[in-house]
């Protein structure tokens, strides 16, 4: 209910660094486009009730077993719908949830949008839900200015998350490597094998 | 602020890299970066707005070198202006540090009182513009601010705006015996008094005293709405019933007035300065006093936007064998906890900030309130009686579940005081977590007599909380509870808990976490993600098992050596429904079930042919809600008609829905709560399955998914009632819209009357052991032991519903007393055409005067 024009501690319902970068690289990238998005960007959000839902627990398909669920347990491959609304509804009434899908095997693929009837719940679930546990793992959000037709397909080469394909670390809870680093790190085994 | 501290971190982690590593310096052949001088208004900014944060300062040190900054740069006007605002800002949104913000204005006032009378002036602008918006809480903290700047003022200084405020507290005392707002400004003078006293002005003792003797009267007469707020029903549990805040305050500061007001939990720097200062220096006298500014509290005051309720102390932390919190006698009880409150209220945008503040709570207050850190209980055991002081992390914990207990509703959304005490255990889990521990020791053991709404916040905080921390719990405590009956509260909460656990994560996962003696609660069926369908019955069936049926919540009529009956018809409307046929393809299917029926002799024969479409449906839709969703879309207007058709029926669409779903009721609510949104079936459609159709005596009562279920179908009529009420009284509305909105309005208010009446009557009958089943049971006095626990369970279902209708049918006649009234003809201008094709609906204060 403060009447600040600033407050004393940063608000965590703010759009996040990667929404902000992400807008205007595309600035630099299109002069024609300069135009609108200077406005754009952040104007897009002001009324925005969806969120993105990133870090959701996904087991993809070309891994090893080398993970803390049970296989045997569809729920096990994936942080399913149910959980996420269960999770989400806390935060307002949920209008529509779309999960992110493997562009080449449509299954969960660790991301989701979330819309809300209002952009208050939105907001709230930026500041109360955001960086908080679902299905055990840290989850990100961030406000989106609404799902098109389309957006629900990972970008990645190989049909997951782009994010997915080059990461360094071993992440059992969204299939161990990324799928491009593991396949480099594959090929430099097998050659050192071949006694390079 | 936490940009601050990231910027500065950044700054002492360059010096630290270059002087500590000489071997990465041979390397590190950038040009050494310039030395940044920090602009001072940047510097005084960070020194405010962390002032009283470290332990390792001396505030005292801090206070009056902010001060000496601003006022010996006194022409800078950034400066001036950071200090002014950030001030300000700090007593609005933090105001544990209102005692160290004042002193700062003291001391600055003393070297320069030209700068103390504009940071005076701009409080006093803030403090007339919240008075007239009737923004209470921050009415109430610059009120203190300005009480702790007691001795700047000439004559009796604050004390005749509170005279003023309590003359408006009586006119609204005398006016209705139900007011609440006159409370609200008698808790404001209340709440001023100490930090006036705890101040270094001197000789207000009489002033103090007589405002006292005044409010008393106000303080001390209970309200007649403190029992229906109470965390425990008085009729529940007399003992644990707790007073009201402000009778308990009024008593305190009466025992502090006989004591000298002491007020040791307060701190005081200008106090400790002047100890350690010695004679030469004392920047705390003041020297030019001025008069107190001139503040107009219109009469009669306005209502804010927030409706008022009185409010109980509660404390998770009661009755333990040894104190770890102020007792309810002590001022610091209240003293603690309303700035906990505050804090906690106002920076719901930053959950981490907030809880570092809690965990920080002993830098705000005098040394020896608070024993150190992350003390365990038992040392706590060990030192009682050597001194009073308290656990920093008992007391803040406590003021967050005061938050979450908060009765009608929380200020925020519940999810928000779930993610602050995550955030509390991430930062400090070896403080923090024994503290939970015992909290949730004292709401165990209490959950049979507390407030029902409550016991079921306190169950949805318990799973969503150890979701967050591997769902580690020390169940074998209560092994015992579980030879208890599933209707004993104890045992409810159990059940409710691990379902509620299992929703965000999955049966498997939860066995994983549970004693041995607890695995027959997580049944083989509950760890399937496709229940079985029952049409599809042995020797017809694909070759899987027949269903468990045993453990099932609600009788299946199937069993597994005979086939359901219209097997064959269901698997048929099962395969057209997953095939996405037309409805002229089903029909047949649907009129050969109905024909079988009817010469059955069965009552409603629609009720089979409902059952086999709706649980088609949700086999079918049983991979995902959105599968089961498209599955509805596509035969909403079959089952819409269904409804419309007949009342059995539509009571079989939900019937079929529990009952797929009966092992995972999560799912199942789920699909009841979208039915609603899609009308196929209506509220009371839903509260008649419940409380006629499946009451089983009440024993459906003691179910937290059903308590959910019916709560979130109340919550959807009165939302919407809301929603109707703020397009009535939206301002700028005139005829013919009015007279519509009126009618709509009058209508839906009477269906939704019509509601809590139904609800009432079915609760009334179980808390009365009147009910027919109740009656029917055992030896039919209705005395039983478990009927003595269902007949509980009835009187707190109806303590829940009935305030839930005292606060919507409040709601709405305080929003209609400001509303204009119908036949207002708009005036010919043509602004006013403006504002209403605007459409913009705001809701209306909650509670017009």
């Amino acid at each position: 209910m403060s009447l600040l024009a600033v407050n004393t501690v940063d608000r965590l319902d703010r759009p996040s660094a990667y929404y902000v970068g992400k807008n205007k690289r595309r600035r630099h990238n299109d002069r024609e486009e300069e135009e609108r998005e200077r406005v754009d960007p952040m104007a897009k959000l002001h009324h925005a009730t969806t969120l993105y839902v990133g870090n959701l627990y996904v087991l993809n398909g070309i891994l090893s077993p080398a993970v803390d669920k049970p296989l045997t347990h569809p729920r096990s491959f994936y942080t399913t719908e149910e959980q996420i609304h269960e999770l989400f509804a806390k935060c307002g009434e949920i209008k529509r949830l779309v999960m992110g899908l493997d562009r080449f095997n449509k299954t969960p693929c660790g991301f989701c949008f979330v819309e809300y009837y209002t952009h208050q719940d939105a907001l709230d679930c930026l500041k109360y839900v955001g960086g908080t546990k679902l299905d055990e793992r840290i989850i990100r959000t961030d406000l989106d200015p609404g799902f098109e037709e389309g957006r629900q397909y990972g970008r990645g080469k190989s049909g997951g998350q782009v994010r997915d394909e080059y990461r360094e670390e071993y992440d059992p809870g969204r299939g161990g490597y990324g799928r491009a680093y593991d396949e480099q790190r594959q090929r430099e085994e097998e050659q050192y094998g071949e006694g390079r | 602020m936490a940009d601050y501290e990231r910027r500065n971190s950044g700054h002492r982690g360059v010096v630290v890299v270059v002087g500590a590593s000489a071997a990465i310096e041979d390397y590190d052949r950038r040009p050494q970066r310039r030395r940044y001088e920090e602009p001072l208004f940047v510097q005084v900014r960070r020194q405010l707005l962390t002032i009283a944060e470290s332990a390792a300062r001396r505030v005292e040190d801090d206070v009056v070198g902010i001060a000496k900054s601003v006022a010996e740069n006194y022409d800078d006007e950034e400066l001036r202006d950071t200090m002014i605002n950030i001030s300000l800002d700090l007593v609005l949104e933090q105001p544990m540090k209102i005692p160290f913000v004042a002193a700062t204005a003291l001391v600055a006032h003393n070297i320069k009182p030209e700068l103390g009378a504009e940071l005076l002036q701009k409080a006093v602008t803030a403090l007339q513009k919240y008075i007239d918006s009737g923004s209470w809480r921050e009415v109430k903290l610059l009120i203190r601010f300005l009480g702790c700047l007691q001795p700047l003022f000439e004559g009796d200084g604050i004390f005749p705006l509170l005279e003023e405020l309590f003359a408006r507290a009586v006119d609204l005392q005398t006016a209705s015996s139900e007011d609440l707002l006159g409370m609200e400004l008698v808790k404001i003078i209340l709440f001023t008094i100490p930090y006036v006293m705890s101040s270094s002005a001197t000789g207000f003792e009489a002033h103090a005293s007589a405002l006292l003797e005044k409010t008393d009267i106000i303080a001390s007469t209970p309200h007649a709405l403190v029992d229906l707020v109470n965390t425990f029903s008085p009729e529940e549990n007399e003992s644990a019933a707790g007073p009201s805040l402000i009778s308990v305050l009024q008593t305190q500061l009466q025992n502090e007035a006989s004591q000298g007001w002491e007020l040791k939990c307060l701190p005081r720097p200008w106090k400790d300065a002047l100890e350690a200062e010695g004679d030469e220096q004392k920047p705390f006298d003041v020297v030019t006093k001025v008069a107190f500014p001139q503040i107009n509290v219109p009469n009669p005051v306005p209502y804010g936007p927030r409706a008022l309720f009185p409010e109980v102390y509660l404390s998770v932390y009661a009755n333990q064998e040894v104190d770890t919190v102020p007792s309810i006698s002590d001022i610091a009880s209240s003293l603690l906890r309303d700035a906990l409150v505050d804090t906690i209220n106002l920076l719901d945008f930053n959950r981490v900030a907030t809880a570092k503040y809690l965990i920080d709570v002993d830098c705000y207050y005098t040394r020896h309130t608070f024993v150190k850190r992350a003390t365990p209980f038992d040392r706590m055991r060990d030192m009682a009686g050597d001194n009073k002081a308290w656990k920093p992390e008992d007391v803040a914990v406590d003021a967050v579940f005061s938050q979450l207990f908060q009765l009608p509703t929380s200020e925020h959304k519940l999810v928000y005081y779930h993610a602050l005490l995550t955030e509390c255990c991430k930062i400090a889990p070896a403080a923090i977590a024994p503290s939970l521990g015992r909290a949730i020791r004292f709401l165990y053991n209490n959950v049979e007599t507390m407030d029902l709404e409550l016991s079921n916040r306190f169950l949805d905080w318990f799973a969503h909380h150890l979701s967050n921390f591997g769902f580690t719990w020390k169940w074998s405590e209560w092994v015992e509870d579980l030879e208890r009956p599933a209707i004993h509260p104890k045992m409810a909460f159990i059940l409710g808990a691990l379902d509620k656990e299992i929703r965000l994560s999955f049966a498997q996962r939860i066995k994983g976490t549970l004693p041995e003696q607890y695995l027959p609660l997580i049944t083989e069926s509950k760890e399937k993600d496709t229940p079985e369908f029952k049409y599809l019955s042995e020797g017809m069936c694909d070759g899987s098992p027949p269903r468990l049926t045993t453990t099932s919540t609600f009788p299946v009529t199937n069993s597994s050596t005979t086939a359901t009956p219209y097997s064959k018809e269901g698997q048929e409307l099962m395969q057209l429904i997953r095939k996405k046929a037309g409805d002229d393809e089903l029909q047949p299917v649907i009129a050969s079930i109905e024909e079988q029926a009817q010469s059955l002799g069965v009552d409603d024969p629609k009720v089979p042919s409902t059952d086999a479409l709706m649980t088609s449906i949700c086999f079918v839709g049983s991979k995902s809600l959105s599968h089961v969703l498209s599955c509805i879309e596509r035969n909403k207007d079959r089952l819409l008609a269904i409804g419309a058709a007949s009342e059995k029926a539509r009571c079989q669409i939900i019937t079929s829905v529990m009952e797929y779903w009966a092992d995972q009721p999560g799912i199942a609510i789920n699909i009841v709560d979208k039915l609603l949104n899609y009308t196929i079936i209506s509220p009371l459609s839903v509260l008649e399955w419940a409380l006629i159709e499946h009451i089983e005596a009440g024993a459906i009562l003691s179910k937290s998914h059903i308590y959910e279920m019916i709560s979130a179908t109340v919550g959807k009529v009165t939302n919407r009632m809301r929603q109707i009420v703020a397009a009535r009284t939206q301002k700028g509305l005139y005829e013919p819209q009015l007279s519509v909105l009126d009618e709509t309005l009058s209508r839906e208010r009477v269906g939704m009357q019509a509601l809590f009446k139904f609800i009432e009557d079915s609760l009334v009958s179980v808390a009365a052991g009147s009910n027919d089943e109740l009656m029917e049971r055992g030896n039919g006095s209705g005395d039983m032991p478990e009927d003595l626990i269902l007949r509980q369970w009835g009187r707190r279902w109806l303590r829940v519903f009935r305030r839930k209708a005292a606060v919507e049918e409040a709601f709405i006649s305080d929003a209609l007393l400001n509303a204009t009234p119908v036949g207002t003809i708009a005036p010919v201008q043509e602004e006013v055409v403006d504002t209403v094709a605007d459409g913009d609906i705001h809701i209306a204060d909650a509670d017009g005067p």
